[in-house]
């Protein structure tokens, strides 16, 4: 779903990352952990086109982000670490431009918003600017977003900063929900009881290097994720 | 920690300055130099039109009635000072986004009044020394100098520059009073600086008559002042040299100063943390529509243009000029066109031509995909991440901006044509080089801002009046149409105003097409890696 091979980018001088390799599977809820500016958010932000490669490629379903971008972004979604959305637009407006965008049929989008936004319990504040939205809000709304046109793959910054925690519940659902009908999840988390409990697969990033990659049981033996991550952040 | 917020502050007025928003680094000397002295060239051009003003005015200094002369340029420039600063006022005040991060720190939010007052000062001050500066240079030159003069001069015109913060101060508050009541409060602040800005350009319309009457009967406009004026009485006889006159005035100043210090002060934590939104809007479902991409994309740069006081007033407000012109062109036909054929002559399709030429003016006043691009800001991610081209989602700031400016376009350029009956080839070249100067203007704002974008603004009014692009987008347009008019006398013996009006469509059409191809690639590669 998610083939990342040998991606490097620079910024001036500093690699932001260096050849990272990664393959995410249908099904496989991928966390991606490292400690700040490791370069998780630099890799995310390429796997969704904002960032381009300086080496390497990145394939979405099979298609080259660096080649043919449109197609590859049409089966994503992104979330990022801090949801900016639209302030001039409500809540509806923004949902109803990213259904637009990836042609959700009026029927489709209107019973997803409905679904989605009574789930995280937002629908009475649909008419309301974003600009008036807390960042718990603008966090469930981007979610929303996000699921709007059913992606196969959702890239995810930090999706669970700002949360309360029944929403949190939901993402996660949400996310299991995805997987079991052959989507895939990659996700960045500082939150490794999250990574532990909710993640089949896991990456560890350190200045800009995999470190570590596999399963969990693979990843972390007999401790916990936490342990091995201090250990491996420990080594020089 | 005054000064350090001070610091802030500074840096982030005269950020426009000293900031490349491009590589998102600091300019060197060499750039700040060639920056500060493009500034200073567009100042001293407008500046001129203050300096005929102020020489109007100059016998009254030499008849004895030199505090007449500076208590009428002293408006003049406390109305430029405010007119320039005071949509900024109440953003910089209550909108700032580092406002939060402020309150939350140990710091009075009387000096956070303050560090934010002074940088409306100084953006108000940079708007009236245009007016200041010709006003003294006139003044030392015909008054009799002497230490007195020179020192209550100074002191006076620095009250001046006080006057106006608290002139901006007092609109700003207003403004932030108001907005936190009403419901579309973009649109009503549009209409209520529209009725502003009307009663200025009246009262600008007549200034010449009042000026000549002033200068002609100077003991009636006198009497005036000193019993309708009485502050501004003192002003000018400070200017004198009048030690006393100096000392009210300067107290004047200060007291206003310290009230309305007080008030915004004791108001500001209320005012900058009040929730925003208007009154909580119910949400009913409706029946969704579908759109394209490309609809979306334009309804988006729409709803931008739509939900901003501060773009709409700034950017667009020659859609209002257009149907205004036309209007007046209606209403005042015979004066425009005697005044016309003083110009380009009698001829019918010269006359069209003119119309043009003004067409040209009014739409340098719409410059509404000149800051498209850096208002973008952080919300850029959201239409890199989506399955949209940067090429598409750049040609939705053309394309709105295209689509905005036909209509009212179309209105004034219909009404030259029913009033002056033009040749049959002009009747289509008319609106064909009108259109085709919209296209290019859109284009050119893009093209602009691609060149210039800045991403990182707090307030949007920066990328809005301050940035590199809005500049070169307003005088470059004064400067093609100044270049357009000069051509077409020049090669009047060679072109007819139909062939000139030809050649001029043709260019624009090669222009445009250039523009759009470069934002179609090369500006799709700028757009893509921001």
């Amino acid at each position: 779903m998610l083939k990342i091979e040998n991606f490097t980018k620079t910024y001036g001088t500093k690699k932001a990352v260096d050849n990272l390799s990664l393959h995410i599977l249908p099904g496989q809820i991928y966390g991606f952990i490292g400690h700040n500016g490791a370069g998780k958010t630099t890799t995310i932000k390429a796997c969704c086109g904002i960032l381009q490669a300086d080496q390497g490629e990145i394939y979405i379903n099979g298609v080259s982000v660096k080649t043919d971008p449109l197609t590859a972004k049409k089966c994503l979604a992104y979330i990022p670490d801090n949801p900016d959305l639209y302030e001039f637009m409500t809540g509806i407006q923004f949902l109803n431009f990213v259904a637009d965008i990836y042609g959700v049929s009026a029927d489709v989008r209107q019973e997803r918003i409905r679904r989605y936004a009574d789930i995280f319990e937002l629908t009475q504040d649909l008419a309301q600017p974003v600009s008036a939205y807390s960042h718990g809000m603008k966090q469930k709304l981007a979610i929303i977003a996000a699921w709007i046109h059913e992606p196969k793959l959702i890239i995810m910054d930090e999706p669970f900063v700002g949360l309360d925690p029944k929403a949190s519940h939901t993402l996660k659902q949400m996310m299991r929900e995805v997987c079991g009908r052959g989507g895939a999840i990659f996700f960045s988390t500082h939150v490794l009881e999250v990574a532990e409990k909710l993640c089949d697969k896991i990456a560890i990033i350190k200045n800009g290097v995999l470190i570590r990659s596999g399963s969990m049981e693979e990843v972390k033996g007999d401790s916990s994720l936490e342990e091995v991550f201090l250990e491996l952040e420990a080594e020089k | 920690m005054t000064r350090v917020l001070l610091k802030k502050q500074m840096l982030e007025v005269f950020s426009w300055l000293y900031r490349d928003n491009k590589k998102g680094t600091n300019r060197s000397k060499a750039g700040i130099i060639g920056y500060s002295v493009l500034y200073l060239c567009l100042f001293a051009v407008v500046g001129v039109i203050f300096f005929m003003t102020a020489y109007t005015m100059a016998p009254l200094i030499t008849m004895g009635f030199g505090w007449l002369y500076f208590a009428i340029m002293g408006l003049i420039t406390i109305c430029m000072g405010v007119v320039g600063s005071v949509f900024n006022t109440y953003a910089s005040l209550y909108l700032a986004k580092d406002n939060d991060l402020l309150l939350s720190m140990p710091i009075p939010s009387r000096r956070i009044i303050f560090v934010r007052l002074f940088g409306v000062f100084i953006m108000g001050l940079l708007y009236e020394l245009i007016a200041l500066v010709p006003t003294l240079i006139v003044w030392f030159m015909n008054v009799e100098f002497g230490p007195a003069v020179f020192f209550c001069t100074l002191i006076t015109s620095a009250m001046i520059s006080l006057f106006v913060l608290v002139l901006s101060a007092v609109l700003g508050w207003v403004v932030a009073l108001i907005s936190g009541k009403m419901r579309r409060k973009n649109i009503t602040t549009v209409l209520l600086s529209l009725v502003f800005l009307v009663a200025y350009f009246l009262f600008y319309s007549k200034a010449f008559d009042y000026l000549q009457a002033i200068t002609s009967s100077p003991e009636g406009a006198g009497a005036m002042v000193k019993n309708a004026l009485y502050p501004f009485y003192q002003m000018g006889l400070a200017a004198e040299g009048n030690i006393t006159a100096t000392v009210i005035f300067a107290v004047f100043v200060c007291a206003l100063f310290a009230l309305v210090y007080a008030g915004v002060s004791r108001s500001f934590i209320r005012l900058a943390t009040a929730n925003k939104g208007a009154a909580k809007t119910k949400y009913k479902e409706r029946r969704a529509r579908m759109r394209s991409a490309d609809t979306a994309l334009l309804l988006k740069e729409l709803k931008r243009f739509t939900g901003s006081a501060v773009y709409m007033l700034n950017c667009g407000l020659g859609l209002v000029f257009f149907i205004a012109a036309a209007i007046a062109l209606l209403w005042f036909r015979e004066d425009v066109f005697r005044a016309a054929y003083e110009l380009v002559g009698t001829d019918k399709d010269a006359l069209c031509l003119a119309g043009a030429a003004a067409v040209f003016v009014l739409c340098s006043m719409v410059d509404i995909s000149s800051p498209s691009v850096s208002l973008e800001g952080k919300n850029i991610w959201i239409v890199q991440s989506l399955p949209v081209s940067p090429a598409q989602a750049l040609m939705a700031k053309v394309r709105l901006h295209v689509l905005l400016t036909l209509v009212p376009a179309a209105v004034f350029f219909l009404v030259v044509e029913i009033l002056v009956r033009p040749s049959a080839a002009m009747a289509l070249l008319l609106p064909a080089v009108s259109v085709l100067y919209i296209l290019f203007s859109a284009a050119f704002g893009v093209f602009l801002n691609l060149k210039a974008p800045n991403l990182t603004w707090k307030n949007e009014t920066v990328p809005i009046k301050q940035s590199m692009s809005m500049v070169v987008s307003i005088f470059g347009s004064w400067g093609i149409t100044a270049a357009l008019c000069v051509l077409y006398f020049r090669l009047a013996g060679i072109f007819s105003p139909a062939g000139y009006a030809l050649l001029v469509a043709a260019l624009l059409l090669v222009l445009s097409i250039l523009l759009l191809r470069w934002i179609k690639t090369r500006g799709a590669e700028i757009f893509a890696s921001l």
